[in-house]
């Protein structure tokens, strides 16, 4: 109002939060504590260097037998063996990916307060994204896995959830930070809960969005290791059973592969995103 | 024709905005809203198409209530209302098209809009609002490669889209230099005239107010204190409105000879 501008007052200064540096002091509080000797999680750098050297022997022994050789050593004989199961990963990153990343768009605009429908709707959506985030994705692969049995499938659902997490929650923080000033224009204009999100909304945002996609694929690519290991398909069943046998040296081939496909992912997926953001 | 009742308004925080206005808008007329700023001339202008919700009295369009419509209700008032913004309001990074076709939201419903399947008709009406402001050739431009009055224009363009009965504009030439707010002011004066369209605006400049305004409506701290002719509202009955002595930030010709000067 006119009454209340212009007083000619200095205000207070407004108090800072204190949030940042208790935080950051926390962490240095807990960092300290992990490395000292009564509370900490046994880190001593000595004894790294005193494993390392132990380890060194497995990784550098030479064998004539494939299953006796060190990482370092590795069996490129076995390279041919890692084709199928990573063939069999992509496929599920590619199928959880698209799944994922199409659910959590409708997701996002559900729990962005400046789509959701109304209050409660913000609340419970967010409630239950906060769940389905707090569930890393080693604990899916081993729910889908004593769900529908061991091979892909368990690995695609579990992935697809974690897509759906990690997708939905980045989106509807940019949606939170859209310019309002369209959004004002579609429902003047006479335009619906949906209209408005497809024609102000979506616009301003679809960049990030195929952004988050290709970041959740890669994602998907390498967590593909670890769910593999409890059953859940692709490249990580192979890791993991070469492993348990001790061929290091086939281990390393599989890391190798891994290595050599994730590198290329990222590669295609920064070229991608150049081209369409 | 648009009919306040009384009209109160009460933001959360307890600013009164609007206080008790009573005020009749004829079909086809010209008004243009003057006041200082904070005086409750946006807060005016967002109450006919609901924008801001009334806390007391109503407002009428044909006798529809706007206070007591349904969302679905609203949504029908508002098809029948285009709006033009001080800051344009537009998608930067589509095309000028897809701007003009947020007019036909309504029009072309949720499922074809949804999947971008506007009817031919829909199409036409955007591009012949495109002519009609004298832009149609950046159609298929991205708007953030336009020139402010462009999109300003491009603005006017989406609120034609919505065939309207009413446009309602906020400060629509704040934001650009003064011989391209004389251009956005003569369309709308244009089609004002051309479509017969009831046309509302606020401005801040009062040598623009005087210049394209029929009717002149004054407000200072949420209340109406002038409601006359252009041709009756002289330096007086500004100094009235703004409760003080003009100066030379008042009036466009006057800013543009300071601004040249510098
Ligand atoms: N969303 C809001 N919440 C709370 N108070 C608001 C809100 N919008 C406006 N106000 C207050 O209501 C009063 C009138 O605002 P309004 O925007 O209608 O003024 P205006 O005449 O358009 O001013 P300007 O020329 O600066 O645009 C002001 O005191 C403003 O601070
Ligand atoms: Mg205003």
């Amino acid at each position: 109002m006119t009454a209340a501008a212009g007083s000619g007052q200095r205000p207070a200064r407004p108090r800072q939060s204190l949030i940042v540096p208790a935080g950051l002091l926390a962490f240095l509080v807990i960092t300290w504590l992990s490395l000292s000797d009564q509370f900490g999680i046994g880190f001593d750098l000595g004894a790294i260097i005193e494993d390392i050297t132990n380890g060194g022997r497995i990784l550098i022994t030479e064998s004539d037998s494939a299953a006796q050789r060190g990482l370092l050593v590795p069996n490129w004989a076995f390279l041919p063996r890692t084709v199928d199961p990573m063939l069999e990963t992509f496929k599920m990153a590619v199928v959880a990916s698209v799944v994922g990343c199409t659910v959590a768009l409708p997701v996002a605009f559900t729990v962005s307060r400046v789509t959701a429908p109304n209050g409660v709707v913000l609340f419970l959506g967010r409630t239950v994204l906060s769940v389905v985030r707090a569930i890393p994705d080693l604990l899916y692969a081993l729910m889908f896995v004593a769900a529908v049995g061991i091979g892909p499938l368990a690995g695609i659902v579990a992935l697809v959830f974690f897509n759906i997490g990690v997708v939905a929650k980045l989106l509807s923080e940019t949606v939170d930070g859209v310019d309002p000033g369209p959004i004002e224009a579609a429902r003047a204009g006479g335009g619906n809960r949906t209209q408005t999100v497809r024609w102000a909304v979506l616009p301003q945002v679809l960049p990030n969005y195929v952004a988050y996609s290709l970041y959740t694929f890669e994602l998907n690519i390498r967590a593909s290791t670890v769910i593999g290991i409890v059953g859940a398909g692709g490249i990580g069943n192979l890791l993991f059973t070469q492993y348990r046998f001790f061929n290091w040296s086939n281990v390393s081939i599989v890391v190798v592969t891994l290595f050599v496909f994730v590198l290329l992912i990222e590669l295609i997926s920064i070229w991608l995103r150049r081209r369409l953001v | 024709m648009i009919r306040f009742e009384n009209a109160s308004v009460t933001y959360p925080g307890g600013v009164h905005a609007l206080k008790d206005v009573t005020l009749d808008i004829r079909d086809g007329e010209m008004l243009i809203i003057v006041g200082l700023s904070g005086a409750g001339k946006s807060t005016l202008i967002r109450v006919i198409n609901g924008l801001v919700p009334l806390s007391g009295g109503d407002v009428k369009i044909d006798g529809v209530s706007v206070r007591h419509a349904g969302s679905r209700q609203l949504r029908e008032i508002r098809s029948k209302i285009g709006m033009i913004f001080q800051t344009f309001n537009l998608v930067k990074r589509t095309t000028v098209l897809n701007n003009v076709l947020m007019g036909r939201l309504y029009g072309a419903g949720t499922l074809r809009s949804l999947f971008a399947w506007y009817r031919p008709e829909d199409i036409e009406i955007a591009m012949q609002a495109l002519e009609r402001v004298d832009i149609v050739e950046k159609a298929y431009v991205r708007a953030s490669n336009l020139s402010g009055g462009q999109q300003q224009r491009v603005g006017i363009a989406r609120a034609l889209a919505q065939q309207p009965k009413i446009i309602l504009a906020d400060e629509p030439v704040a934001s650009l230099d003064p011989p391209t707010s004389h251009v956005v002011m003569r369309d709308l004066q244009r089609i004002n005239r051309e479509l017969g369209i009831t046309t509302i605006v606020n401005l801040h400049f009062l040598d623009l107010a005087k210049v394209y305004g029929e009717r002149i409506i004054g407000m200072r701290g949420g209340e109406l204190v002038y409601d006359g002719t252009a041709a009756q509202a002289d330096e007086r009955v500004f100094r009235d409105i703004y409760g003080r002595s003009l100066t030379a930030d008042d009036v466009m010709s006057e800013a543009a000879t300071a601004a040249a000067t510098l």
